[in-house]
């Protein structure tokens, strides 16, 4: 059975319609990267997901879990991890502490919520940066606190948004390697990218496409970037010329 | 969150002693009458820094709980309930009224949410000055809670127990799950419902002990001047007054409500026997000068210097390449 599956999912904002009869589904274990240009509805389908939107048409199921009507905190509880677009840490909170309020999910206990904050903070190899203030931390470091904040409430399934966007090549692919490793800890990942390709052709399992709110293609990252309505809308000329 | 060990402890011990030990050595009742002010005032500001400070949500209405203590005390033993049960009993009332308004207006978020509170504690200063029930303009008298000749002592101990009590509450609050939610809430809503806390529910319980505490506030008050009218207990000069007492020590840390009281009451006390009317004025500028150079408050400026002198060098936010 799938861990989240969407079907025919719409919303509409006044009379934009950002998402458009959406289907796909994300498998346990799996890591399935939603691409498509700026404004193509990403974020939105991730709010959708999380509780933050809720759909006008169409059903999301978690575990078999109607979310539809879901506030985002319960969404949260079922195991639906999230990251931000643009970053939002607790400013004025520690790098532990922020990490610390994600396991207070699960326990009520100061000092064990302490202790499991710097386990998933070794693992982001954060573990150096537990006591700075979030605020002043370069982006790469909140990027990587937001998985972590996200990680301690021990979800079943992370939503990564743009989760590598602004990151200088090297800092990308090395917080790559670390979603690529999220399975392991039983997380599946649904992550959300405008650009940066090499990433996602470097862990996606699969690859949704939307554009203007409409899937328009589902797949094998090889192949989907090989489709003509794909580059046609998203990778542009240049990228054609550089597969061919 | 620094725990109350070592030199805090006995920080705090020292400080409680010399406060219950001050009136031996205060020689008139006036005097002993600024102290309770001061007292009260920090148990109140305390109270506030629950909602106006870990959950950062700055209430403006918060003398509609004080209020409620008072005229529930007054109105209460009125009906002939035993004057401590009273207390206890407009306190109740208090947080009952406060989950009614805190379902309303936590709603609201920033300005919109301060106007709200503003507004229902003036409903509620209106609805006295015209029901019979309350007394109208003209008031209610209030019993003594304490009598004899060291009434104004007993009621400084009375405001110096509540202040220990309410800070007890902050301590444990800002150990906690539940204070972290708060802080959470006042950092970023999203942030905070992302990691599964549900943002109006502890909000909500936020309000309801700092109204309780209010409450007891305002009932202890409206006893010690044994009479009350709405422009005494429900004007906006107290909700004013509470929040900033707290800002001005330090909204969101433990002893920046104390800090404020004691610095604000005292210094408008003492500037008002040496420059007359002209000591609103330096309650003003002392105002201004600390919004300026201190946004965060008195304690929480200071405490925010230590932090930056603890900084690590700047190559230390370097990250390690991920595993692979």
């Amino acid at each position: 059975m799938p861990i989240l599956e969407l079907d025919n999912v719409t919303k509409r904002f006044g009379g934009l319609t950002a998402v458009k009869n959406v289907t796909f589904t994300l498998q346990e274990g799996e890591i399935v990267f939603i691409i498509g240009p700026n404004g193509a509805g990403k974020t939105s389908v991730f709010n959708l997901i999380s509780g933050f939107l809720h759909p006008d048409e169409g059903s999301i199921r978690f575990q078999g879990k109607n979310l539809s009507k879901l506030p985002p905190y319960q969404a949260a509880r079922l195991g639906i991890g999230r990251t931000f677009q643009i970053v939002k840490p607790l400013a004025s909170l520690s790098v532990l502490e922020n990490v610390m309020l994600g396991a207070f999910m699960h326990t009520g206990n100061t000092r064990k919520a302490e202790q499991e904050a710097k386990k998933i903070l070794e693992f982001l190899q954060m573990a150096h940066l537990e006591n700075f203030p979030a605020r002043g931390l370069p982006l790469a470091a909140l990027k990587r606190l937001e998985i972590a904040r996200a990680l301690a409430t021990m979800p079943k399934m992370v939503l990564l948004d743009e989760v590598v966007s602004g990151l200088t090549t090297s800092e990308a692919l090395a917080l790559a390697g670390v979603v690529k490793r999220l399975p392991e800890w039983g997380v599946s990942v649904v992550g959300g990218v405008e650009h940066v390709m090499q990433v996602v052709m470097k862990i996606a399992h699969r690859i949704v496409v939307l554009d203007h709110g409409a899937k328009i293609a589902e797949g094998q990252p090889e192949d989907v970037v090989k489709q003509p309505a794909v580059i046609e809308a998203y990778l542009g000329a240049k990228y054609k010329e550089l597969t061919q | 969150m620094s725990s109350l060990r070592g030199w805090r402890l006995w920080t705090l011990l020292g400080f409680l002693a010399a406060s219950t030990g001050l009136p031996a050595v205060v020689p008139n009742d006036y005097l002993l009458q600024v102290l309770f002010r001061i007292a009260l005032f920090a148990a109140l500001g305390l109270a506030w820094n629950l909602v106006g400070g870990y959950a950062g949500q700055l209430s403006l209405g918060h003398v509609a709980y004080f209020g409620v203590g008072a005229y529930g005390l007054a109105l209460f033993t009125e009906h002939s309930v035993p004057k401590w049960i009273s207390v206890f009993l407009a306190a109740s009332v208090a947080a009952l009224f406060a989950a009614v308004i805190g379902r309303i207006v936590f709603r609201l978020r920033g300005p919109y949410f301060t106007l709200s509170t503003i507004a229902f504690a003036e409903v509620l200063r209106l609805t006295a000055t015209n029901l019979n029930m309350t007394g109208g303009a003209i008031g209610l008298t209030t019993p003594a809670l304490f009598t004899g000749n060291s009434f104004w002592t007993l009621f400084y101990l009375a405001a110096v127990f509540l202040a220990f009590i309410t800070f007890l509450v902050n301590y444990w609050v800002s150990r906690s799950r539940f204070g972290y939610y708060l802080l959470a809430i006042r950092e970023d809503e999203d942030t905070a419902s992302a990691v599964g806390i549900d943002t109006a529910g502890y909000k909500l319980r936020a309000l309801l002990i700092s109204a309780f505490i209010t409450a007891l506030g305002g009932a202890l008050y409206a006893s010690a001047f044994q009479f009350i009218v709405p422009d005494s207990v429900l004007t906006i000069d107290i909700s004013v007054q509470i929040a900033i007492i707290t800002m001005l020590g330090g909204a969101g840390t433990l002893p920046g409500p104390v800090v404020g009281a004691v610095l604000l009451l005292g210094a408008s006390e003492m500037f008002k026997e040496q420059f007359k009317e002209s000591h609103l004025l330096i309650y003003g500028l002392l105002i201004v000068v600390v919004v300026l150079f201190l946004p965060e408050g008195i304690v929480g400026g200071f405490e925010q210097r230590l932090r930056r002198r603890k900084k690590p060098p700047a190559d230390a936010t370097a990250l390690a390449p991920g595993g692979n």
